[in-house]
C-alpha cells in the first residue's frame, strides 16, 4: 500500500528472521506447515520472548535460530550472514538441562569453554569458569555432580555453561518449564540479573506471562499452529533494572499482562472454534458444481465480477454462479444474513459489523452473525461530491468547506450509501482532522447510490460520498463537483470485500476458492490498461452499469472544478500491491473507528474477532489457484492523510489521540457461536 | 449444559442451615512423631467453612496444606483441637467427602465409564441400575468425556484422566470435595478447561470445596476465599483473602477487573515477601 511506512529502522539488528516458513513432511505423505511467513528483527542486546500455546511453533522458531533446522522458505540472518548450522555464537539452553552426569559442575562448564575458547590459557579458562559459577551463585557447588543438585541449580549450571563461551545470542527453550512456581520465580530473577550484566541478546520461549513480562523488552505472540504466525508484538516498556515483585506493582503491569492473557485466551477459543467448525463440516463434496448466489450493487468496484463472468473465469466444474443485483445495501445484507444469498460483495466494514451485531442504521443492534471475508475486491474509488452551487460560495478545499459549514446555522447533509460503512468512516476522519465537529455539524443520510444524484439536484442533500461512477454522473450532468477523493484521505484503503458466512466457507471450501480465484484473475485484468476497452465493453452491458459507464472509465477523472486534474492512476485499485489480502491491520483500524464514534466498545478480544473475520488462508489458496504468488499481509505501520501513524499492535494509544487523550470504552465482544448448521435456504423470487 | 432435573437426589440429605458452620476447625494442631523426634506440622488452626463454599488453600511446600485437608478426608486425626462437619467430629473417610489427587488414581484395567460406575455403585447402592447409569452419563457429559467413555486410562491424556477423576468424585454427590493440587501437572489450556468444567459442576451441585493449589491465578478464579498458610514447622493460617468477583466468573473478565491485580499482588507479597521460602 502506498501509505505504508517502515518504522524502527534506525537501530541495528543482530538477527533478522526474514519471511520464514517451516514445513514438515507427514507420514501419510502430506505436509504440516508449522510456521508461516514469520518476519522479525532482533536488536543487539534485546531480550525477546516468544509466547503461545503448545503447537504454535515457538520451539521450531528457536531451533531455526539455533541453526538446528533450516527454514523451508525464507531464512535467518545473524550479523548479515545466513544461519545454516549450529555455532558457538548461538547457545541454546533446553528445559531438560542436558548436563553430562559423570562430570562435576565445574567440569561441565570447563568442557564447553575448552572446546570453544581454545585460544585461552588454562589459567584464563579457570578464571572464566570461576566467574561464571559466581555469577549464577554456584561457587560452592562447583565440585558436585548433577544428580546432587536440585532442578533449579541444574538449570543455573546450564545457563552458566551457555554464557561461559560468550555467545552473541542466547536461546532459552522454556528454561524453567520443569520447575515449580516458587523455584521458577527465584531463577527468573537471577536470569534477569545475569542477562542484564552480560548484555547478551536473548530469545526465550515461554508460556508463562509473568516470566515474559519480567524479562523481555518485547513479547512476540504466536498464533495457533498449523501455519502459526506472529499475532501481535508487545513492547514491555517497564523500567529496568526490574525486580520480580516490584515490577508487578508498576501501574502498567496488569495492563500489559491483560494484553498477553487476552491474546492467549483468544487463541484458545479460536482453537476450540476451529475444532467445532471442522467437526460440523460435511464429508468431501461430490464433484457437482456448487450453486453460488452472489449479491452486489452495481458500481465500478464490481468490475472484477463483471469481467470474470464475461471471460468465464469461474471454474464451471466447481461453481455455478448466480449474480443478484441489489439497489441498496440494507436489503443485500438482510438477504445475506437470512441465507437468501451465499455471499456478497460488500463494504469493507460489513464483515466486522455483522460479527459485532452492529446494524446498518445508527444505534441499531442485531444478532451477531459469523461472517468472514476471504478477499478484498477493490481499494479506493470513492469521492466526495458537493452540490454545484457551493462552488459559487468559493468552496474549493477542505479548509473553505469546514469554515463555511461552521458559519452556517443548520447542519450540512451528506448522503452516504450506508451507515457505519467505509465511506462514512473516511469522511468523519477527514472532516475531523480538518477541525470540524462532525457530530455537531454534519447529518449523514443513507441513500441508495442510485438516488444520490437526484437527491443532490433537488437539494435534499448538500453533498454525497459514493463510488466513482455515481460521482462521474453528477459531474457530467453538472449537478456537482468533486472536492476530495479517498486518495486524499487513505490511499489504498479497502473498499469492497467479499463476504460470506463462516459456515458456508467451511462447507464449500472448493467453491469459495474458485470464486476468489476467478475474481482475482479478473482483477488483474482490470488493473491492466491494455484491458481498458474490454472493461468498458463489459461494464456497458445493461446488467452492470449500462452505456454511461464510459464516463466513469475515462482516464482523466473530471472533478468539475475546471482545472485539468492530475492523472489519478490509483483511483480504483483491484489487484496491484497485494490488493486482495484481507488485512487484519486494516481491520484493527476499522475497529478503532467504530469505537471512536461510540458505535461499540473497542473489543478486548480483537485478535479473535479479526482472525474469525479475515481469512488470509483462503486468500492464499485462491491466489495460488489463480496463478499468483501468495504474499504475507504487510504488518507495518501505516498512516492516513493526517500523518498519524497507526500501529495495529498498539491501537489504544492511537485511539486515545483521537479521543483527546481519554481512554476508549473497552469491552469483550460476544462473538457469534461457531455455526454448526448449514445456512437456511430461502428460495429466491 | 446437560439436563439435570431428572437426576436422582444425592445420598446424604443434609440438614438445612446455611448459617450454621458446616466445616469447622477449632484449635487444630498436628504433631508427627518420628525416630528423629517430633515434628509439629500445624499449630492452632481455626477456620469455619460454610456449606457450598469454595475455599482454596495456598502456601509453600511443607506448610501443612495436605495435612490440613487429610483431616477433612478423615485420613488423619488432629493431635489437638477438633475438625467437625455439621457439629460431628470427622472420624474416618466416607463417601460424603471425596478426594481428587494430582495423580488421578484410576483403575487402569477399567474403562472411563466403569471407573465412574464403580464409585457410584459403591457409594450410592440405593440407586436402581437406570438411575445409576444416568448419573454416570451425566457426569461424563459434564466433563466432556462422553465420546471417550469406553476407553481405558492408558489410552487417554493426562487432562482427560483428571476429568475422569473429577467426574468420579462428583458422581457420588459428596457434600465435600477435597482437591489436592488436581491441575498441577496439566498444561495451561487443559488446566483452564478443567477449571471451567469444575466451576460448572460446582454451580450445579454446590458441594463444599477445599482445594490446594500453588497457583494464585487459579485460586482467584475459583475460590470464594483463599486461605494463605505461613511456613512450617508449626504452620498456621497467615491470612484469608476474600475474592469478591461475581459469579458465574469468566477468566478474562476477572483479569481486567482492577481489583484483580491488587488481590494478586497482595497474595504474591504474602507468599514471596512476608512468608518467603528459600528454596534452592
Amino acid at each position: 500500500m502506498i501509505a505504508l511506512v517502515v518504522v524502527d529502522a534506525e537501530m541495528t539488528s543482530l538477527v533478522t528472521i526474514d519471511n520464514v516458513t517451516q514445513t514438515f513432511a507427514l507420514q501419510d505423505g502430506g505436509q504440516y506447515v508449522a510456521l508461516k511467513d514469520i518476519s522479525l528483527e532482533i536488536k543487539e542486546g534485546e531480550f525477546v520472548s516468544l509466547i503461545g500455546h503448545s503447537g504454535c511453533g515457538k520451539s521450531t522458531l528457536l531451533n531455526l535460530l539455533a541453526g538446528l533446522t533450516l527454514a523451508t522458505k525464507g531464512g535467518i540472518l545473524m550479523d548479515g550472514r545466513q544461519v545454516t548450522s549450529p555455532g558457538p555464537d548461538r547457545m541454546v539452553v533446553f528445559q531438560n538441562y542436558s548436563l553430562l552426569p559423570w562430570q562435576t559442575v565445574r567440569q561441565n562448564i570447563e568442557l564447553a569453554v575448552t572446546n570453544v575458547l581454545r585460544h585461552l590459557s588454562r589459567e584464563e579458562r579457570r578464571e572464566l569458569v570461576d566467574k561464571q559459577l559466581k555469577t549464577v551463585g554456584l561457587s560452592t557447588a562447583a565440585e558436585k555432580y548433577p544428580r546432587e543438585l536440585s532442578g533449579g541449580m541444574k538449570q543455573r549450571v546450564a545457563i552458566a555453561r551457555a554464557l561461559a563461551i560468550q555467545p552473541r545470542l542466547l536461546l532459552l527453550d522454556e528454561p524453567f518449564g520443569a520447575l515449580d512456581a516458587l523455584t521458577r520465580g527465584n531463577l527468573q530473577q537471577q536470569l534477569m540479573q545475569i542477562c542484564q550484566e552480560a548484555g547478551v541478546t536473548t530469545v526465550m520461549v515461554t508460556h508463562d506471562v509473568d516470566e515474559a513480562l519480567l524479562l523481555s523488552d518485547r513479547v512476540v505472540m504466536l498464533t495457533n499452529g498449523p501455519e502459526a504466525e506472529i499475532g501481535q508484538i508487545l513492547n514491555v516498556h517497564l523500567p529496568r533494572p526490574r525486580q520480580r515483585l516490584e515490577v508487578m506493582e508498576h501501574p502498567d503491569y496488569y495492563q500489559l499482562r491483560i494484553e498477553l492473557i487476552g491474546f492467549l485466551q483468544q487463541q484458545r477459543r479460536m482453537r476450540e472454534r476451529r475444532t467445532a467448525v471442522t467437526a460440523a463440516t460435511p464429508a468431501a463434496p461430490s464433484r457437482i458444481a456448487t450453486v453460488v448466489r452472489l449479491g452486489y450493487l452495481p458500481g465500478l468496484d464490481i468490475a472484477p465480477l463483471a469481467m470474470a463472468i464475461d471471460s468465464k473465469l469461474f471454474d464451471s466444474s466447481v461453481v455455478q454462479l448466480i449474480p443478484e443485483s441489489f439497489a441498496d445495501w440494507r436489503r443485500l445484507e438482510d438477504r445475506l444474513v437470512e441465507g437468501g444469498l451465499d455471499m456478497a460483495i460488500t463494504s469493507a466494514t460489513t464483515p466486522l459489523q455483522l460479527n459485532l451485531g452492529l446494524g446498518n442504521r445508527p444505534g441499531q443492534k442485531r444478532t451477531p452473525w459469523a461472517a468472514i471475508t476471504p478477499m478484498t475486491v477493490s481499494r479506493n474509488g470513492n469521492a466526495l461530491c458537493l452540490a454545484r452551487h457551493l462552488m459559487d460560495q468559493g468552496i474549493g478545499d477542505r479548509a473553505s468547506l469546514v469554515e463555511w459549514i461552521q458559519d452556517r446555522d443548520k447542519p450540512f447533509t451528506i448522503g452516504i450509501p450506508q451507515h457505519h460503512g467505509i465511506a462514512e468512516l473516511l469522511l468523519r476522519h477527514w472532516l475531523t482532522a480538518g477541525g470540524l465537529n462532525v457530530e455537531e455539524h454534519i447529518v449523514f443520510t443513507m441513500l441508495s447510490p442510485m438516488a444520490m444524484v437526484w437527491a443532490l439536484r433537488t437539494g435534499a442533500i448538500d453533498a454525497f460520498c459514493a463510488g466513482r461512477y455515481r460521482v462521474a454522473e453528477a459531474v457530467e450532468d453538472r449537478h456537482g463537483y468533486v472536492l476530495a477523493t479517498d486518495l486524499d484521505i487513505w490511499s489504498g484503503h479497502p473498499e469492497k470485500v467479499l463476504t460470506t458466512s463462516e459456515a458456508w466457507a467451511a462447507a464449500h471450501p472448493d467453491a469459495l476458492v474458485a470464486i476468489c480465484s476467478g475474481l482475482m484473475q479478473a482483477a488483474a485484468r482490470c488493473d491492466n490498461s491494455n484491458h481498458r476497452d474490454e472493461m468498458t465493453r463489459v461494464l456497458s452491458q445493461p446488467q452492470w452499469l449500462g452505456t454511461r459507464s464510459g464516463i466513469a472509465l475515462t482516464r482523466q477523472f473530471k472533478t468539475g472544478l475546471g482545472d485539468s486534474s492530475p492523472e489519478l492512476l490509483r483511483f480504483n485499485q483491484f489487484h496491484a500491491d497485494r490488493a486482495h489480502i484481507p488485512n487484519r491491520s486494516e481491520g484493527t483500524w476499522l475497529l478503532t473507528q467504530f469505537s471512536r464514534w461510540g458505535w461499540c466498545p473497542f473489543p478486548t478480544n480483537r485478535q479473535e474477532l479479526l482472525a474469525l473475520t479475515y481469512r488470509q488462508d483462503i486468500c492464499d489458496q485462491a491466489l495460488v489457484a489463480a496463478g499468483f504468488q501468495a504474499l504475507p499481509a504487510p504488518r507495518s505501520t501505516f498512516a492516513l492523510a493526517d500523518g498519524i501513524p497507526f500501529n495495529a499492535d498498539e491501537p489504544i494509544p492511537y485511539l486515545k489521540t483521537q479521543l483527546q487523550g481519554s481512554a476508549p470504552p473497552m469491552g469483550h465482544a460476544e462473538l457469534p457461536a461457531a455455526s454448526t448448521r448449514q445456512p437456511v435456504l430461502i428460495p429466491t423470487a | 449444559m446437560p439436563e439435570t432435573s431428572q437426576l436422582p437426589p444425592p445420598i446424604s440429605p443434609l440438614s438445612s442451615g446455611q448459617d450454621q458452620p458446616f466445616l469447622h476447625f477449632e484449635g487444630v494442631g498436628q504433631v508427627f512423631k518420628s525416630r528423629s523426634g517430633e515434628f509439629e506440622a500445624l499449630r492452632n488452626i481455626n477456620l469455619t467453612v460454610s456449606r457450598g463454599e469454595f475455599v482454596c488453600v495456598i502456601g509453600h511446600s511443607g506448610c501443612g496444606k495436605s495435612t490440613l485437608l487429610n483431616m477433612v478426608s478423615g485420613f488423619l486425626h488432629p493431635t489437638s483441637g477438633s475438625v467437625t462437619m455439621q457439629g460431628a467430629a470427622i472420624e474416618s473417610p466416607g463417601p460424603d467427602r471425596m478426594v481428587v489427587f494430582q495423580n488421578y488414581s484410576l483403575l487402569p484395567w477399567k474403562t472411563v465409564r466403569q471407573n465412574v460406575e464403580l464409585a457410584v455403585k459403591a457409594a450410592r447402592p440405593e440407586l436402581d441400575p437406570a438411575s445409576s447409569r444416568q448419573v454416570v452419563e451425566h457426569h461424563l457429559e459434564m466433563v466432556h468425556l462422553s465420546n471417550a467413555a469406553d476407553q481405558r486410562p492408558g489410552q487417554i491424556s493426562g487432562g482427560m484422566k483428571q476429568r475422569v477423576a473429577i467426574a468420579r468424585a462428583l458422581a457420588v454427590s459428596p457434600a465435600v470435595l477435597v482437591l489436592d493440587e488436581p491441575f498441577g501437572a496439566l498444561d495451561a489450556i487443559t488446566k483452564e478447561e478443567l477449571q471451567e468444567e469444575l466451576l460448572a459442576i460446582w454451580r450445579e451441585q454446590k458441594p463444599t470445596v477445599l482445594m490446594i493449589t500453588h497457583d494464585i491465578d487459579e485460586a482467584l478464579f475459583l475460590a470464594d476465599r483463599v486461605v494463605m498458610m505461613t511456613n512450617g514447622p508449626a504452620a498456621g493460617i497467615g491470612e484469608i483473602l476474600e475474592v469478591p468477583f461475581e459469579r458465574p466468573r469468566r477468566y478474562e473478565a476477572i483479569q481486567v477487573d482492577p481489583r484483580y491485580g491488587q488481590l494478586r499482588n497482595h497474595a504474591l507479597d504474602f507468599l514471596y515477601r512476608r512468608f518467603a521460602h528459600d528454596v534452592d
